[in-house]
């Protein structure tokens, strides 16, 4: 990512919009001395060779009073051009950006650092993204209010009397009162002549009349404006074209902005120097003095993409897709490699699988998986974990009906209840995933009924007796 | 543009409505009196979405009539310069046409109708481009922007252009 297309971009709208702003009130006199045109091209350009910077560091940079810096700044602010930050800091907090700013630009702004004591600072940077913003914006503007003028777009009609004795003017807003349900036209309010509309009369008169002249030289100045701006501002337009698809160059706020400045300039310097003036000046003033910029780098990482390893060390085993193990059913008719190589299917086919078998075969994943990333394993872990709960919960239906079925003998209730027990151990061992297994178990036990005592209904039925008890008690207490 | 704002009224309200259904009749007649007007400030009062409070009624001397103050809630429709409309035409003439968005009447005047549409009278006057190809008449549906509104107390009038990318016939009833 390069800021230089950008601070191009920046440079170009400073000399087009921004070339002939004067700060200065205007009740002061503009004489030689006091006119400060051109100070706004100059801060901007002093910008764009910086990120962050302190005003008053800028402005003894500049050699300008801060106050006029600070009235220049204002207005880029208010052009959205600049942002800023105020805070009031101690010498310590000043320091750190020092130390920051001699990473990134150079050494000189550090004189006098131990004399500031918790003042009100401002900073300011350059907002890339919205100067692109604004810059096209204005352009747009520019362009639209002199078409609009030129084809009379959102100017209001005007009509007026053509009785010589009235000559009244109305606009196309007075129009629900002028309209007429005789003849569907306009007409006077005062005298009822049916109104004309007052470019018709232009263009009847053509030639003769002043104020048509008038109207014909503005809409020549519009036009010649209009042609102007295309070839004056070509540079500007094609700047812009050029830095359309590029990466925005983003200093986030002048916190943020601090801390990798400064995190960046210990990485690279070793902690002791990163506040050493004389290691940064290196830079000198001709060098780029930003070297941070990989800093703010941003990627964009689409999903599928090359680089992204985890994804495809899985693909990468065969042109064929690997199905999730969840979407693998009994039947299909699939290759090794589909089923994802190593993810044992045969104990899927089996339908009646044992605990320690799955478990097992987890334990074969991972170590098969050993080279491939921890993501990669979590989410064949998961899958399995899926697989297995998939298949316990095929079980315990099947198990369910089992005891329903032996519920129904009433004989085999004892066999019933060990399959119970083993059940609900297994549960036990898988632990929180397969709560709704868990949940399912009682109610199973609770239907095979006699030998498994967590039996609510029974229980519910017992104390139910007992409240009847208590009430037939207190029956007789009263009688 | 509609907003959704809660405004205060006073609803004055007859003895012979009191009584259990107090409360229904001030709404009814909240509606009755607000429901379709239109203020300058406000805008054309849609509907009334919600009563916030009804405050204690004031006996008037005299008449024995009895003011509520009343907050409700209630979507306005409040058209803007350079808002965007679709609006039906009501009306034609060589001046330009009329048209009628809800309650907002627009008028767009014939140098805000693009140049290639000519005037056509006759009893079904229009404006027709010179292949015939896109008709406005009465009825027909366009969308337009607003460029001015007057705004009295109790009125607000529109004029628009469709003289604009975008803008201009939406659907022509002549052509279905
Ligand atoms: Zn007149």
């Amino acid at each position: 990512m390069s800021v230089e297309p950008f601070n191009r971009l920046v440079k170009l709208a400073a000399r087009a919009f921004y070339d002939d702003i004067t700060t200065k009130g205007d009740n002061q006199p503009k004489n030689g001395r006091s006119d400060n045109r051109g100070i706004a091209v100059v801060v901007l350009d002093a910008l764009t060779r910086r990120q962050w910077v302190r005003e008053e560091d800028l402005a003894k940079d500049l050699k300008l009073h801060s106050k006029q810096l600070r009235r220049t700044l204002r207005f880029f602010e208010e052009e959205k051009l600049v942002t800023r930050d105020h805070r009031r800091e101690t010498a310590k907090g000043a320091k750190i950006f020092s130390a920051a700013v001699a990473a990134t630009v150079d050494g000189h702004t550090k004189e006098g650092d131990e004399k500031i004591k918790m003042h009100t600072h401002s900073y300011c940077c350059l907002d890339y993204a919205q100067i692109y913003d604004v810059v096209r914006y204005r352009l747009h503007r520019m362009k639209k209010k002199l078409k609009d003028e030129l084809e009379d777009k959102n100017t209001v009609q005007e009509y007026i009397c053509p009785s010589p004795t009235c000559n009244r003017r109305y606009t196309a807003l007075d129009a629900l009162r002028l309209y007429s349900m005789v003849d569907e036209y306009f007409h006077c309010e005062m005298c009822n002549t049916e109104l004309v509309a007052d470019s018709d009369k232009f263009v009847a008169q053509e030639g003769g009349d002043g104020d048509d002249n008038a109207r014909r030289r503005r809409r020549e100045k519009i036009k010649d404006m209009l042609q102007k701006m295309e070839v004056q501002l070509k540079p500007l337009m094609d700047q812009l074209a050029r830095v359309k698809d590029l990466a925005v160059p983003e200093f986030g706020t002048l916190l943020a902005w601090e801390l990798r400045a400064s995190a960046a300039a210990r990485a690279a310097n070793g902690d002791a120097n990163g506040n050493d003036p004389s290691k940064s000046s290196q830079n000198g003033y001709g060098g780029p003095p930003m070297p941070f910029f990989g800093e703010t780098k941003v990627e964009v990482a689409f999903s599928g993409t090359e680089g992204q390893e985890d994804k495809k060390s899985e693909v990468d085993h065969t042109s064929l897709k690997v199905l999730p193990p969840w979407m693998i059913k009994q039947g299909m008719n699939l290759t090794k490699e589909q089923r994802g190589g190593e993810v044992k299917q045969e104990a899927k086919m089996d339908g009646g699988v044992s605990t320690t078998e799955t478990s097992e075969d987890k334990k074969s994943i991972t170590e098969n998986d050993d080279k491939k990333n921890l993501q990669d394993e979590y989410v064949k872990a998961y899958y399995a974990a899926l697989l297995e709960k998939q298949k316990e919960l095929e079980a315990a239906t099947k198990q369910e009906e089992l005891s329903n079925a032996q519920m129904l003998d009433g004989e085999a209730s004892t066999s019933s209840s060990r399959q119970v027990g083993m059940k609900s151990k297994r549960v036990e061992d898988e632990g929180e995933e397969d709560v709704e297994w868990e949940e399912a178990a009682p109610v199973a036990a609770g239907n095979a009924n006699e030998p498994y005592k967590v039996d609510l209904n029974v229980e519910a039925d017992a104390t139910a007796d007992n409240e009847e008890d208590d009430d037939d008690d207190v029956d007789w207490e009263e009688g | 543009m509609f907003f959704h704002i809660v405004l205060e009224r006073n609803i004055q309200l007859h003895p012979r409505h009191f009584g259990r259904s107090l409360r229904d009749n001030i709404v009814s007649k909240l509606m009755k009196d607000v429901e379709g007007t239109c203020s300058g400030r406000h805008g054309f009062v849609v509907a009334i979405t919600g009563i916030e409070e009804i405050g204690k009624g004031l006996i008037r001397d005299g008449t024995g009539f009895v003011t509520f103050p009343v907050k409700y809630q209630c979507v306005v429709f409040r058209p803007f310069k350079g808002e965007i409309l679709e609006a039906v035409v009501s009306m034609v003439n060589k001046m330009g046409f009329f048209a009628e968005a809800g309650p907002v009447q627009i008028f767009v005047s014939n140098h805000l109708i693009p140049d290639d549409m000519e005037f056509q009278s006759g009893d079904m006057p229009n404006y027709t481009t010179s292949d015939g190809s896109v008709k406005i008449q009465k009825d027909s549906e366009v969308r337009l922007k607003i460029i001015g509104t007057r705004v009295d107390a109790t009125e607000i009038f529109c004029i628009g252009t469709i003289k604009d990318d975008f803008l201009g016939v939406i659907n022509d009833p002549s052509a279905t």
